[in-house]
């Protein structure tokens, strides 16, 4: 999946003053590439990451998925891609937490459809995958934040999407955990070939990026 | 939800039964005028306060008149013990000749089918109804002692009616002779002859006999169906309010669980759940309440009303408990899960379109 945005502008209106969350940003994310958005707190890397995985429309601007001006797509395809074609990791996990690690990873191969054998046996080697494969039945709350964000991880690659976004991954882990976690991140995109769009102020995940974009109030530049 | 559906129960099933005991006493005397005394206050065929009539004078002038082709003296008391909560009906007597059991009552098959009913005008023998035998361990052959006068079952009555559930039905002389009212009666049964309508024979019967109050069956249910009629309005309106009370406070519950976990529902938005999917899961939420809710309160609100009805007749709960079904009827229960499921899927409706509209950038924003 190849991502494009083009002048994409975002603005929030607080009380009666305009905010700019993102001004003009064009940046572009290539197939199978692990890209990296770096910035401080507030200068609009979730609102990108929002808006570049359709969880949000811009103000202005296009983002265009496969060249496909995304304005276009009715909120029933904009979910169908978010579904099946993407997966979501958020900083706080995002886990629903009646659900155990199984059913966390299942549930979007259940929204997908999917039969329960093939989610299952799927669910398995994907937690197997992220070193889980003894927590299966534990609830969220029995694990500790390191494994939550590997069940988060699992979950994003549960209908085996061709784009990972993952908001600031290692933003509650501490450092050791927060190593694993981004090898893991690399490894789903250089061995499993996805593309990886990750959006952090760690530096240990710009060492791995292919291509860094630094954004800062709104705006940003590609960094190499 | 389990409170709101117990008071439902609870208060519904026993207006439902009272009224429905009411309904019931309407079966007596079917195609008959009944005469009471002018000053008596009649609740459908029963007489439940006034004055006797005189029965030779009364049924020789009944008699004389045109049109009439029998005429059934009876005497209906309402025996009345205290329970401490004030004195309340617990049973009735009721006294008919022995060759007309069968016009007052219809055909009415006793229990076991063993026994009897009495033949002797004179004699001491009684048939009971089932509900008495059930609680005082009556059989046929029982002795029983009222107002000092000793009485032998030769029957108990097979009925559903609650009226004759709790009557004990003798000779006519033998119930004047107990409740010591030698030469009166208070009701008198008129079957109208081929060719008249009850109509005309009750206008004959009050020309000709002053002090007779005389009701077709068609004024009898005049008098009490408005009655009923509003109770039932009031019970269905108090139902209704408090099932709107219930669905509000479901709806505001189910608003505050789904704030709660707003960044769950924003969460199935963002790995693309479908809307149907996330409206079904509060949806589904609200209906497992009510499902529960509903099994509780009806379970307890039939409890509920079968302790009202043993406080009310002072018969023992263990007694009630074989008859629960006619107490709370089970379409009555059926109707009332399917309500209070209903009003909870209702209730479910804005919190679950509520929750369709949590969209993850909006509430991850407003959490940091």
């Amino acid at each position: 999946m190849r991502i494009k945005t083009l002048d994409l502008t975002k603005t929030y209106q607080v009380g009666s003053s305009e905010i700019t969350a993102l001004d003009k940003v064009n940046l572009e994310v290539g197939e199978k590439s692990f890209t990296v958005i770096v910035g401080p707190s507030g200068a609009g890397k979730s609102t990108l990451l929002n808006l570049v995985g359709l969880n949000d429309h811009p103000t202005s601007g296009k983002i265009l998925i496969d060249n496909m001006d995304t304005s276009q797509f009715s909120a029933g395809e904009r979910r169908k891609i978010r579904l099946s074609r993407m997966g979501f990791v958020f900083q706080t996990f995002n886990l629903l937490p009646t659900l155990s690690a199984v059913e966390n990873v299942e549930l979007p191969m259940a929204l997908a459809k999917k039969s329960r054998k093939e989610q299952r046996e799927a669910t398995v080697r994907l937690l197997e995958m992220v070193g889980l494969g003894h927590r299966l039945a534990h609830r969220p709350k029995e694990l500790s934040i390191g494994e939550m964000q590997r069940v988060s991880i699992a979950r994003a690659l549960a209908n085996n999407p061709e784009i990972v976004i993952a908001d600031e991954p290692t933003g509650e882990l501490d450092s050791k955990t927060a190593k694993e976690i981004i090898t893991l991140l690399v490894e789903i995109s250089k061995k499993g070939k996805k593309t990886v769009v990750v959006a952090t102020h760690d530096e240990k995940v710009i060492e791995a990026a292919d291509i860094v974009y630094a954004i800062q109030d709104g705006k940003v530049k590609p960094e190499g | 939800m389990a409170l709101a559906a117990t008071l439902v129960v609870a208060v519904g099933a026993t207006t439902m039964r009272y009224t429905t005991v009411v309904k019931e006493m309407s079966v007596l005397f079917n195609g008959q005028v009944m005469v009471t005394s002018k000053d008596a206050i009649v609740v459908q065929a029963i007489p439940i306060f006034g004055g006797m009539l005189p029965q030779n004078f009364t049924i020789k002038e009944l008699e004389g008149i045109e049109g009439i082709e029998r005429v059934i003296p009876v005497l209906f008391v309402v025996n009345t013990t205290f329970s401490g909560l004030g004195s309340m009906p617990v049973n009735f007597s009721m006294g008919i000749p022995v060759e007309d059991w069968q016009a007052v009552l219809g055909p009415m098959p006793l229990k076991g089918n063993s026994g009897h009913f009495p033949t002797n005008e004179s004699g001491s023998e009684v048939v009971v109804g089932a509900s008495m035998a059930d609680q005082y361990n009556w059989v046929v052959g029982s002795r029983i002692v009222l107002h000092e006068r000793e009485l032998t079952i030769v029957g108990v009555l097979d009925t559903k009616m609650a009226l004759l559930n709790r009557c004990i039905i003798m000779p006519l002389k033998l119930a004047q002779t107990v409740h010591n009212n030698v030469g009166n009666i208070n009701i008198v049964a008129v079957k109208p002859a081929q060719g008249y309508s009850q109509g005309n024979l009750t206008s004959a019967i009050q020309r000709k006999v002053s002090y007779v109050k005389a009701l077709t069956e068609e004024e009898r249910n005049d008098v009490v169906q408005p009655i009923i009629a509003q109770i039932e309005s009031w019970n269905v309106g108090m139902q209704t309010i408090i099932l709107c009370m219930s669905l509000i406070l479901v709806m505001m519950v189910t608003v505050m669980s789904v704030s709660e976990r707003r960044r769950d529902f924003a969460t199935l938005d963002a790995i693309g759940a479908p809307l149907h999917f996330v409206f079904s899961v509060v949806i589904l939420e609200t209906s497992l309440i009510g499902v529960f809710g509903a099994l509780l309160g009806i379970g307890f609100g039939s409890l509920a009303a079968l302790l009202i009805a043993s406080v009310y007749t002072n018969i023992p709960l263990a007694l009630f408990f074989p008859s629960i079904f006619e107490i709370v009827p089970p379409l009555y229960m059926v109707q009332m899960f399917a309500a209070i499921v209903l009003v909870c899927c209702l209730g479910g409706i804005v919190p679950a379109l509520s929750a369709m509209r949590m969209r993850v950038a909006e509430v991850l924003r407003a959490e940091y």
